[in-house]
């Protein structure tokens, strides 16, 4: 009973009355170096508050803060409706969406492939299965193995939603559970061809990327996500289950200052502001 | 030869097969080496194997889903528990005659889903396991337009389309047990049939909802015994007010269906009186069963303190029972006399949110199972009227704590107030000259997984 009473008392009381104030994040892999960047740095300025940063993917941050087991939940992909309505049958309330970043979600190709660009089309029709060799788009006659994300990912969703139009991914598609993971394969497969943040395109090349046959290809860069000229271009979302108040709300704005997106540039996305 | 072999291990492990051998033919080894090579090669091939196995197992772990929650409870009643009256009824079934408190499993829940993540079809299984023993409560499948996916088709066992309450689950609804009226019109919530689902993702669409089905019209677990079926539907909109953190959703529901008589016995109301007719043309005669109803929630996020929402449910109708009771009439069962009666209720409750683990509830809730009577009109003399006429209004009020992701505490406490009946009124309805005490009070604790 003790316990018990003692589980309601730590329950019912902010931690902050007993020490610092601890702001849990989770979400999204794609993000998840560049949330803990903020952490790291917010920390140094506030010691005095702990923010506890973990991946999973968009999906399970979503569950998180649906569940009310995280404060702020990092997302590469807008809340679906059905998820919204979870949080506002569990918590009364619509959730708070706010655009940290933004990214071009690169195509990632092994450094020896010759392919230098792709146009949207071709690489819809790749990612569904429509074309299966790289000499339908100009490269050498050998087979494209794709690799994806899986299904609990904000890129995984988006790239679906955007460049494969609500299409399916072809069943050859081999999901890996983060982006790092779909360099990694890329980087050691002459054949394959990987999507994700254009701030994990290290070690393997970019594919330039058009919006059609007419349009000019573009790398995904600071200047051509900013504008929006690179074709594949996204924000990046914080959810919240409420409008933010306290230490949250502390952080919040500090991640939308000029110093907090300038964490977001030397991670490599790109300024909401 | 000791660097010569690294390099070819590095090779090897960089994983490039193609280049591996380039290698290896390139370089002159000696035939110890390429026996060794060729057995790394070997074993890394049937790592392969072992992974590309476990890739099987970790993708069927993926679509195969297994969630569940139990819920268990203590409850408590100030009435006398002599039997002379029912108490409990509508709080988790009645509590036996001289018992005033009692220990229960009320819901033991365990779902299993697949879902083919390609074609988004679904199968879902589950039961539910209590004191009472082992139940079936969802058994259906799931199959989506392979177009635009916008469009479900659902068939077997599953909740009736009707209003909020009856699909809103049982391990996220805030009181312990739906409404009085919920539970006299869908008994169990299910039904055998099918569904056409309507529910866009695409703007500004994605706020708006459809479902219509037929269903057999006889209870979850029934089988039918007549060729008519119940059609079921239910209209609904979302109306975000995303700048001010509120929301208003709602919508409109019918039911139109009908019950086969098994006795010749009809009584409706002429005035405030039942009338039987006894003609033998009744038995197998169909009886309407015909509802409408509002349904209406809002919410708004109350700055630094938490969400809070208004829920309202309104359902009006005519309703095929018994003489005892204005909940369903089981066709299946035979020589039962039906009445007929028009019903009307509703409930509105008030949830507030504390933080992210404290929740605030109360609860209005009315029914009066037949309109055409009042309360002295029950048990006049003549009146054929008995305690399924009698009206209740129930306030509940209550307090949630949620523990963690797995585990809420729920107190309860409800108090149902009936419609006094006529002072000359005597047997069954006696006690109900005044109001009967039958207030229950519910500690719950709720397991569930995952979240």
């Amino acid at each position: 009973m003790k316990k018990f009473i003692a589980l309601v008392l730590l329950a019912a009381f902010p931690a902050s009355l007993f020490g610092g104030e601890v702001i849990t994040v989770k979400g999204s892999d794609t993000m998840v170096i560049l949330a803990q960047r903020w952490a790291e740095q917010y920390m140094k300025k506030n010691p005095n508050v702990t923010i506890q940063v973990t991946g999973g993917g968009s999906g399970t941050g979503i569950s998180a803060l649906i569940n009310g087991t995280t404060d702020i939940c990092d997302a590469s992909r807008p809340m679906k409706p059905a998820e919204k309505q979870k949080l506002k049958q569990r918590f009364s309330t619509l959730g708070v969406e706010v655009k940290v970043a933004k990214d071009g979600v690169a195509l990632y190709v092994h450094e020896s492939n010759p392919v230098k660009e792709l146009t949207l089309r071709q690489v819809k029709d790749i990612y569904t299965g429509r074309i299966t060799n790289w000499k339908e788009v100009g490269g050498k006659d050998a087979r494209i193995i794709l690799y994806s994300r899986e299904n609990n990912s904000g890129t995984y969703v988006y790239f679906k939603d955007v460049v494969l139009e609500t299409e399916d991914y072809a069943p050859s598609c081999q999901n890996m559970p983060g982006t790092a993971a779909v360099v990694n394969a890329v980087a050691k497969d002459p054949n394959g061809i990987g999507y994700g943040g254009a701030a994990y395109g290290k070690g393997i090349r970019d594919m330039m990327i058009k919006a059609d046959d007419g349009s000019p290809a573009f790398l995904p860069t600071a200047e051509t996500v900013g504008n929006g000229s690179y074709p594949i271009t996204r924000f990046l979302y914080m959810y919240l289950k409420s409008r933010p108040a306290g230490e949250i709300k502390n952080f919040i704005d500090w991640v939308l200052s000029d110093e907090g997106q300038e964490v977001v540039t030397k991670v490599g996305y790109f300024k909401v502001r | 030869m000791r660097i010569r072999s690294s390099f070819i291990l590095f090779l090897l492990l960089s994983g490039a097969a193609a280049a591996q051998e380039e290698a290896v033919d390139s370089i002159s080894v000696s035939p110890s080496v390429k026996e060794e090579v060729e057995q790394l090669k070997m074993h890394n091939e049937s790592v392969n194997e072992i992974l590309l196995e476990m890739k099987s197992y970790i993708d069927l772990s993926r679509k195969l889903k297994f969630s569940g929650y139990m819920q268990t409870q203590f409850q408590a009643t100030n009435g006398t528990g002599n039997g002379a009256y029912p108490i409990g009824g509508f709080s988790g079934g009645a509590f036996p005659a001289n018992v005033g408190s009692r220990f229960q499993v009320r819901r033991g829940r365990l779902k299993v889903q697949y879902e083919n993540d390609i074609t988004f079809s679904q199968y879902v299984l589950q039961v539910d396991v209590t004191q009472n023993g082992l139940g079936i409560k969802d058994a259906y499948i799931n199959l989506k337009d392979p177009w635009t996916r916008d469009w479900n088709l659902r068939m077997g066992v599953f909740d009736r389309p009707f209003g909020f309450e009856v699909a809103y689950s049982s391990n996220m609804r805030e009181t312990p047990e739906r409404s009085r009226l919920a539970q006299t019109l869908f008994p169990g919530e299910r039904e055998l049939g099918a569904m056409i689902e309507f529910q866009p993702e695409f703007e500004p669409w994605s706020n708006y909802n459809l479902k219509l089905g037929l269903f057999n019209g006889v209870l979850p677990n029934g089988n039918e015994n007549d060729s008519r079926k119940d059609l079921i539907g239910r209209a609904g909109v979302i109306v975000p007010f995303e700048e001010a953190n509120a929301a208003v959703d709602g919508g409109v529901s019918f039911y139109y269906g009908s019950v086969r008589n098994t006795s010749k016995f009809l009584s409706t109301m002429n005035g405030s009186r039942f009338t039987v007719d006894s003609a033998l043309t009744n038995n197998g005669r169909s009886s309407p069963r015909q509802y409408v109803g509002a349904d209406l929630q809002i919410i708004y996020d109350i700055p630094d303190i938490g969400g809070i929402s208004l829920r309202g449910e309104y359902i009006t109708g005519r309703q095929p029972g018994t003489a005892a009771a204005n909940t369903f009439y089981n066709p299946s069962a035979a020589g039962t006399p039906l009445y007929e009666r028009r019903f009307s209720g509703y409930y509105v409750s008030l949830l507030q949110n504390i933080g992210t683990r404290h929740q605030l509830l109360v609860r209005y809730d009315v029914l009066d199972p037949n309109t055409d009577v009042e309360g002295s009109g029950i048990g006049a003399a003549g009146s054929a009227t008995t305690v399924g006429d009698i009206a209740y209004a129930t306030i509940g009020l209550g307090y949630l704590f949620h523990l963690d992701e797995n585990v809420k505490f729920t107190l309860y406490h409800e108090m149902p107030v009936n419609e006094t009946v006529n002072a000359s009124a005597a047997g069954a309805l006696a006690p109900y000259t005044a109001d009967v005490k039958d207030d229950v009070f519910t500690f719950r604790i709720q397991y569930r997984f995952p979240y």
